[in-house]
């Protein structure tokens, strides 16, 4: 019998156990000042996307940076702007960064033409974060369309890091296109990871294609074990979201246990200039992660 | 960029001047404090503002002025042929300019009114556009030398340059102008498009829409102000047919 | 708070001996409207007699000198393949003298956003404590509704708060920088002649303001209005031009552009001042636009006025100095808008 109400343990937030630290009255720093970084590597993901290892130039500041699974950093090209981006690396790498980024603007155009070895700069990380704590034990469920697999992916690393930690874990991913397929390289390496599950889907295939066809929606409704007990993370177009958070919810599991991951545009990443507000809620500081129950209530979210 | 691992490229730059005033032309020689660095950054082929010689080829070529003749036609469609980007620069050439005030009149009269009895050819203006595909617009009446030396950058990175999307009403409110209709005057700023930093409201002179409309201009509600302000049909029109850049009443 | 009596031609020395060293920056008349009205704004002072403290309000708020329209973030320079950046925050003290009631809230409530939270701003933070702040109590302005929103009186956020008791000034301290300051001309204290005269003149203050409208129901309104016609009717009216947040005292939105020397060997990250009435406010990379339509951003406007900064701060951001209402050619006023608003629930 499903239950009706789920418990809610108040010492699975994160950050819990961290000691306590009576003495901090000020939090006031040179936030605007970036750390100096170079591109040690660049890998093509697909025509438009691109992976970028970034290291931090600055060995202390590259031992002090840590992130959670969902936040970004805002990348900086001095003289020609500055974009948030979600980091899709594992929490684990201490030596780089971890960018999938799409040419898309000004910013992203200079960068996929930039030379391995150039200089950028990095603040961060900001946002909030899946909560990977608060999920253990439990069955997971991935889902991400198109770039959303980019945020997914830190999750996905991490989960599979900590695999005892977890139960089941599905990944489920589609794209319009076979081409579109992000990381296809790392998909092996996952599906043989136990108890770890992909499936793909793309809405036009190729005449090479095998997988399924159409909507990550159908992926979702194949599977016929019971998903109550389960956490969702969802990451792909806005659009994705009702569809497959609406599917969820007929499967049983409640609304602020699936988790997405919004885009909105940002010029600070600190919560100053509005331009990711939506309503009384920063998207980069409340967010980029939200529970789906959050995002029903903010107007114009989705 | 260098710290990029990107090496700039020096386009060749041709300037050509249409129906108009050469002030565009004139105004690229300004802004003296970069005046030096931006010659540097390109590579002038032909200017004749500034130097007589012309010598072969080019990758953009800027195109000022209206087009009124069937030999600037012929000319203009050279151009296009031979460069690689066209830049239509300053308001004549973007939407014909004060050239075009005469398409609502009659050509014959016009012509008589201006060249006498020793009669000339003379076509309706039109935009550069309006003749040849166009690549990029700047508008202006002049330009502004800074946001030129910008679009050329943006060329030379092969990025998309994007104009403000807001309207001169805020860049007023920002430099403390007081807002012309206050005064009692006729203003286009609510219309037109930012980044001229508003130094004619500034100076006391009510916008013209020399930059042509901003990104999201709402005319019923500017005809509507303008009227209950007590402009007439026909000054507004007067107004907003200047540059020939934005919509008339209806 | 301690409270002390300066006579107004001591007030003037100290402004004098202020000048000779500092910018003082106080409201000053510019120009006359057509109507015959002057229109004052707050600039820096070269000398006392510019000062106009009986003014009736400013076209522009005082914001801007905390909060600049544009400011340069950071400067790049560019070697080889290597840059550098250097940020700088503002060192040098100012006076703003002659500030009403809702320009110190509005501080205040920037303050809630800039100072307190995460990530403090230093940039705001250095300008706000290099700012003297010198208010002044005022008869009601034309076209405001501070009373509304509770922000017509101010008890902290300045140094020295004056009230005009014709020959003196009543001065309520806020700071141990406004009390020595004071020091430096002859001050006194407080008799009860003096506090009767004061009283007398609040009340005469309080009493010139027409019944407010009851605001507190306008953040569940707003929630429930999300789709009401009032959007349309208003939006349809806007035009998109980003004069309302320009002027409030409160906006603190911005973008943010870069730009090189055309040598490439310095560069700049600028901060411009912006409005979330403006096309592309929230427009993304690749073109989607999360509010394309006017009345969306409009709405988004008052959103966050009156129910977004409510949910954050338990207080409305507006602080009814009907500033954007005056300079709105479209005639689009808060005032109007609330009581649409309201009417929704209990006609009017």
């Amino acid at each position: 019998m499903t239950p009706l109400l789920h418990p809610y343990d108040v010492t699975r937030e994160e950050g819990f156990r961290a000691p306590l630290d009576y003495n901090r009255k000020s939090l006031l720093k040179d936030v605007d000042r970036c750390h100096k970084a170079e591109i040690v590597s660049v890998i093509r993901l697909t025509r438009k996307e691109r992976l970028f290892h970034i290291r931090l130039l600055e060995q202390g500041e590259r031992e002090r940076f840590s992130f959670l699974p969902g936040q970004f950093v805002m990348l900086e090209l001095p003289g020609f702007g500055e974009i948030p981006i979600s980091i899709c690396g594992s929490t684990s790498q201490k030596g780089f960064l971890e960018l999938c980024i799409r040419e898309a603007g000004r910013v992203t155009t200079m960068l996929h033409r930039a030379r391995v070895g150039s200089r950028v700069g990095i603040r961060g990380p900001f946002g909030s974060f899946f909560p990977l704590e608060r999920m253990k034990g439990h069955d997971i469920l991935l889902v991400a369309g198109g770039l959303g697999l980019a945020p997914l992916r830190a999750p996905i690393m991490h989960i599979t890091e900590n695999r005892s930690d977890y139960g089941e874990v599905r990944i489920l991913y589609g794209t319009t296109e076979p081409e579109q397929l992000l990381f296809d390289y790392q998909y092996e390496q996952w599906r043989r990871v136990d108890g770890v599950t992909l499936s793909l889907t793309v809405d036009r295939p190729d005449a090479g294609w095998q997988g399924a066809v159409g909507n990550v929606v159908r992926l979702l409704e194949e599977i016929n074990t019971p998903l109550e007990e389960s956490y969702a993370i969802v990451c792909g177009p806005p659009v994705m979201f009702n569809s497959v958070c609406g599917t969820l919810h007929s499967r049983g599991i409640p609304r602020d246990r699936m988790f997405v991951s919004l885009e909105r545009r940002m010029q600070c990443g600190m919560g100053k200039c509005c331009r990711c507000n939506v309503g009384s809620t920063y998207v980069c500081m409340d967010g980029p992660v939200f529970d789906f129950w959050t995002v029903m209530n903010l107007k114009e979210a989705i | 960029m260098n710290y990029l691992g990107i090496e700039p490229v020096r386009p060749r730059v041709a300037l050509f001047s249409f129906t108009g005033c050469e002030g565009c032309q004139l105004q690229l020689a300004n802004h003296e404090e970069s005046l030096a660095e931006f010659l540097a950054a390109i590579r002038i082929v032909r200017f004749r503002e500034i130097s007589s010689s012309e010598q072969g080829e080019y990758d953009i070529a800027l195109v000022e002025g209206a087009i009124t003749r069937n030999d600037e036609v012929e000319r203009l469609l050279a151009i296009r042929a031979q460069t690689k980007v066209l830049v239509a620069l300053g308001s004549c050439a973007c939407y014909g300019g004060v050239n075009r005030l005469k398409n609502s009149l009659d050509p014959a009269v016009m012509n008589r009114e201006v060249y006498g009895d020793l009669s000339q050819e003379s076509l309706p203006t039109r935009s550069v556009g309006e003749v040849v595909t166009v690549d990029l617009e700047i508008p202006g009446c002049p330009v502004s030398k800074p946001e030129v030396e910008r679009i050329i950058q943006h060329l030379i990175w092969g990025i998309p340059y994007s104009f403000p999307a807001y309207p001169v009403c805020l860049e007023c409110k920002q430099s403390f102008t007081l807002c012309r209709f206050q005064q009692g005057e006729l203003c286009l700023g609510p219309l037109t498009r930012g980044g001229c930093r508003a130094i004619c409201p500034a100076g006391g002179l009510g916008c013209w829409g020399c930059r042509g409309p901003a990104a999201d201009p709402n005319y019923p509600e500017f005809f509507a102000i303008a009227r209950q302000q007590g402009f007439s049909e026909r000054e507004i029109n007067e107004r907003l047919t200047f540059f020939g850049g934005l919509e008339v009443t209806p | 708070m301690l409270f002390r009596i300066v006579e107004k031609m001591a007030f003037r020395s100290l402004i004098q001996l202020l000048l000779e060293t500092t910018q003082v920056i106080g409201p000053r008349k510019i120009a006359v409207t057509r109507e015959g009205k002057p229109v004052h704004q707050y600039l820096p002072l070269s000398g006392f007699e510019e000062l106009e403290l009986g003014y009736d309000t400013t076209d522009i708020p005082a914001k801007s000198y905390f909060l600049p329209y544009e400011e340069n973030l950071s400067t790049w320079s560019f070697i080889g393949n290597d840059w550098t950046q250097e940020i700088t925050y503002r060192l040098q003290p100012r006076v703003l003298v002659g500030l009403h009631a809702c320009d110190i809230n509005a501080l205040l409530k920037l303050d809630k956003v800039m100072t307190r939270e995460f990530f403090p701003s230093p940039y705001y933070i250095s300008r706000r404590k290099n700012s003297f702040i010198i208010g002044i109590d005022h008869e009601p302005c034309q076209g405001g509704f501070c009373h509304w929103l509770g922000t017509d009186s101010v008890n902290r956020g300045f140094d020295l708060f004056l009230t005009d008791l014709g020959d003196r000034y009543f001065v309520a301290i806020d700071s141990e920088r406004g009390f020595t300051l004071l020091q430096q001309v002859a001050v006194r204290l407080v008799t009860e002649n003096d506090t009767a005269d004061y009283l007398t003149v609040r009340r005469r203050i309080a009493s010139g303001f027409a019944p407010p409208l009851d605001v507190r129901q306008l953040p569940r309104l707003l929630d429930m209005e999300f789709d009401s016609e009032i959007w349309r009717r208003w939006g349809a009216k806007c035009l998109s031009c980003g004069s309302c947040a320009a002027v409030c005292p409160t906006c603190y939105c911005y973008g943010v552009s870069e730009n090189v020397s055309m040598d490439f060997t310095r560069g700049a990250k600028v901060k411009q001042l912006y409005s979330c009435t403006l096309k592309d406010f929230a427009e993304v990379a690749g073109g989607h636009n999360f509010r394309s339509a006017r009345e969306t951003r409009l709405k988004y406007r008052y959103y966050h006025q009156h129910r977004g900064f409510v949910e954050q701060y338990d207080e409305p951001k507006c602080v009814g100095c009907g500033r954007c209402g005056r300079s709105c050619l479209a005639g689009i006023n808060p005032q109007e808008i609330i009581g649409d608003l309201l009417a929704t629930e209990v006609p009017s």
